[in-house]
């Protein structure tokens, strides 16, 4: 086992080399989270170099790129200090992506009105958390509705942003790609949430109001009261793009290909068009987005080696 | 099965016992016992040993099994990383509340009076701690690494009560075996040694007796035969009195008949002298019944 393991990790030494000498100071024997930790502080390397050079409205777009790592550890943050945890432990955790200064003071504060108003209120999520913060609703179960109607004001807020500053094939780039990221969000929220026992009118809390989906009225409120897997396929036949996806994944997730894989893929598709159009921002987005699918490639094919289970090692996602 | 040491001839030596035939009676008892229960224990050796060979068979399947399983469930552990693209593992840990979804029933099981503890996995379905764990993405991968996992878990817990088992059986298995082969080795032969000095002794004391036995016969024989002898002695001298004065009367009478007359003279020689002959060979006669 050590054996074939160094073997692998020489040879993925080599294979890699070509993205930059990331792996050049590791001695021991390679891991799995080892590649992913050094792959991920490459690309944080890699995106504040380019906002270090960035001006308005570039230096804006980047900034609403890094929210959406915020949102993750301000609740990394909040569910840490509801159950206690060493601050220093939790921090770590963080992703350096959505780092902002004061996150460290986010687990002195007890109380959580406290929290809003000294801490939250100074950081660009403000606004988010205005709309659905009231202290009842920090528990364990609610973290994850919390963060999931944030995540929906932040699509929606970045939207307006890319639409109202950003000059013209930038936007219409990044209405096709956050538009995918708000339908991508909607069915997996549907999805997941089938099984749990949200109200219809706390989906709906959560469903982004942009997107194809989103534009009809009545396949929102339909998602919002599906009861199993099957009449959200019968729904999405109808959504033109969509379609795809359902014809593959006969049981989400079981599958060779899963719904996940298709939305990567579609995903991945549109970043790629992205390139296409010369002189625009969302050229940054379709790179940090391709970045990290490439992180996760890297990680699955690892993965797979690692866990000898070579004949999974073809089900990541290449576009390019 | 093992080599065993030699067993040294002192452990089967005889004990140290008065040798009657009381302490024989208890010595048999004691080997009849001593049978009896190496039957018994053999038997319990053999009935735990079919077991043991049992659960080493589980355990082998057990353990390939949890391989496998195992093997699943790290993967789809792998697939949830790349599905959410981060770590959710925080988030899944401060999901957990204080309700254990999966909790271990231990109870326990007799195999030949011998205790062995079993666990039994029990899954409380409805209990779903982090059922909203990437609700926005990679859910169903979360879910079913879960499910997954669970079942790893249930074949640990599997395992564990198989092994469990395995080292308790092992142990008892060896004593029951040592008591065996000291019963078989050591305290059978001790007590048939014993048996056989004890029977060696009391032979030994029966042979004496009969030969003090015989002796006292022989003496009293021996007495009896000299009583015998004087008794035919006695009655000898008797006769030979009697013979000489019935001789002495014949000679005075003769003195008469030779002065009476001296023709028959020869004749009355010669049958006194035949009658002379004739006791001296009777005496000798007597004599040799009594030598024998």
């Amino acid at each position: 086992m050590a054996d074939t393991s160094r073997g692998w990790s020489a040879d993925t030494r080599t294979r890699l080399s070509h993205y930059g000498n990331f792996l050049a100071d590791i001695n021991q024997t390679l891991s799995t989270s080892v590649i992913e930790q050094k792959l991920n502080k490459k690309l944080i390397e890699d995106f504040n170099y380019i906002k270090s050079q960035a001006t308005y409205p570039l230096s804006k777009f980047m900034d609403y790129i890094t929210y959406s790592y915020m949102i993750d550890n301000i609740l990394l943050i909040i569910t840490g200090t509801i159950h206690n945890r060493d601050k220093g432990e939790i921090l770590k955790k963080c992703n350096p992506l959505g780092w902002f200064d004061t996150l460290p003071t986010l687990s002195i504060t007890t109380d959580l009105n406290s929290l809003y108003e000294t801490v939250l209120i100074d950081t660009p999520l403000a606004k988010y958390f205005h709309n659905c913060l009231s202290i009842d609703d920090l528990d364990d179960l609610n973290i994850e509705i919390i963060r999931n109607i944030l995540y929906k004001e932040y699509l929606e807020d970045f939207y307006k942003f890319c639409l109202a500053e950003l000059p013209n094939p930038t936007d219409e780039i990044m209405e096709r790609l956050l538009s995918f990221e708000a339908d991508k969000r909607t069915i997996n929220i549907c999805i997941n949430s089938l099984d749990t026992d949200l109200s219809s009118d706390e989906k709906l809390k959560m469903l982004p109001s942009i997107g194809l989906l989103a534009s009809n009225d009545a396949i929102k409120y339909q998602l919002s009261e599906l009861s199993d897997l099957e009449n959200l396929k019968i729904l999405m036949s109808s959504v033109g793009p969509y379609k795809d996806f359902f014809n593959d994944s006969t049981s989400a997730g079981a599958t060779s290909k899963s719904l996940e894989d298709s939305f990567y893929e579609y995903e991945m598709n549109l970043n790629r068009n992205a390139f296409t159009q010369q002189f625009t921002y969302s050229t940054i987005w379709a790179f940090i987005k391709s970045k990290e699918q490439e992180i996760r490639n890297i990680t699955w094919i690892s993965e797979c080696i690692a866990q000898n289970q070579k004949d999974k090692i073809n089900n990541y996602i290449s576009v390019y | 099965m093992k080599i065993m040491k030699p067993i040294s001839r002192a452990l089967r030596r005889p004990e140290q016992v008065f040798p009657t035939r009381m302490t024989l009676g208890v010595m048999k008892g004691k080997l009849k016992g001593a049978q009896t229960g190496h039957s018994l224990l053999k038997r319990k050796s053999e009935a735990l040993t079919k077991r043991f060979r049992d659960i080493t068979k589980r355990i082998d399947d057990a353990k390939r099994k949890m391989g496998r399983v195992m093997q699943t469930a790290a993967f789809s552990l792998a697939e949830v990383s790349y599905a959410t693209g981060g770590n959710i593992g925080f988030q899944v840990q401060e999901s957990i509340s204080n309700n254990a979804r999966f909790k271990v029933k231990a109870r326990q099981e007799n195999v030949s009076g011998v205790y062995l503890p079993q666990f039994e996995a029990d899954i409380n379905e409805s209990i779903n701690d982090f059922r909203m764990t990437g609700l926005g993405r990679g859910g169903q991968q979360v879910q079913r690494a879960r499910e997954v996992y669970s079942k790893a878990v249930e074949t640990l817990v599997d395992l564990a009560s198989l092994q469990t088992a395995f080292v308790i059986l092992d142990d008892v298995i060896k004593v029951t075996n040592r008591r065996v082969n000291a019963i078989e080795h050591v305290i059978i032969p001790r007590t048939e040694n014993t048996i056989a000095y004890i029977n060696s002794e009391l032979d030994e004391l029966d042979r004496e007796e009969f030969y003090r036995l015989k002796k006292v016969q022989e003496k009293k024989q021996i007495a009896t035969a000299a009583a015998d002898a004087e008794m035919a002695a006695k009655k000898l001298r008797e006769e030979a009195e009697r013979l000489n004065e019935l001789e002495k009367h014949e000679t005075e009478d003769v003195e008469k008949l030779v002065v009476k007359s001296e023709e028959d003279k020869e004749d009355k020689g010669e049958a006194d002298q035949e009658k002379t002959v004739d006791t001296t060979e009777l005496v000798a006669e007597t004599e040799g019944d009594v030598i024998f």
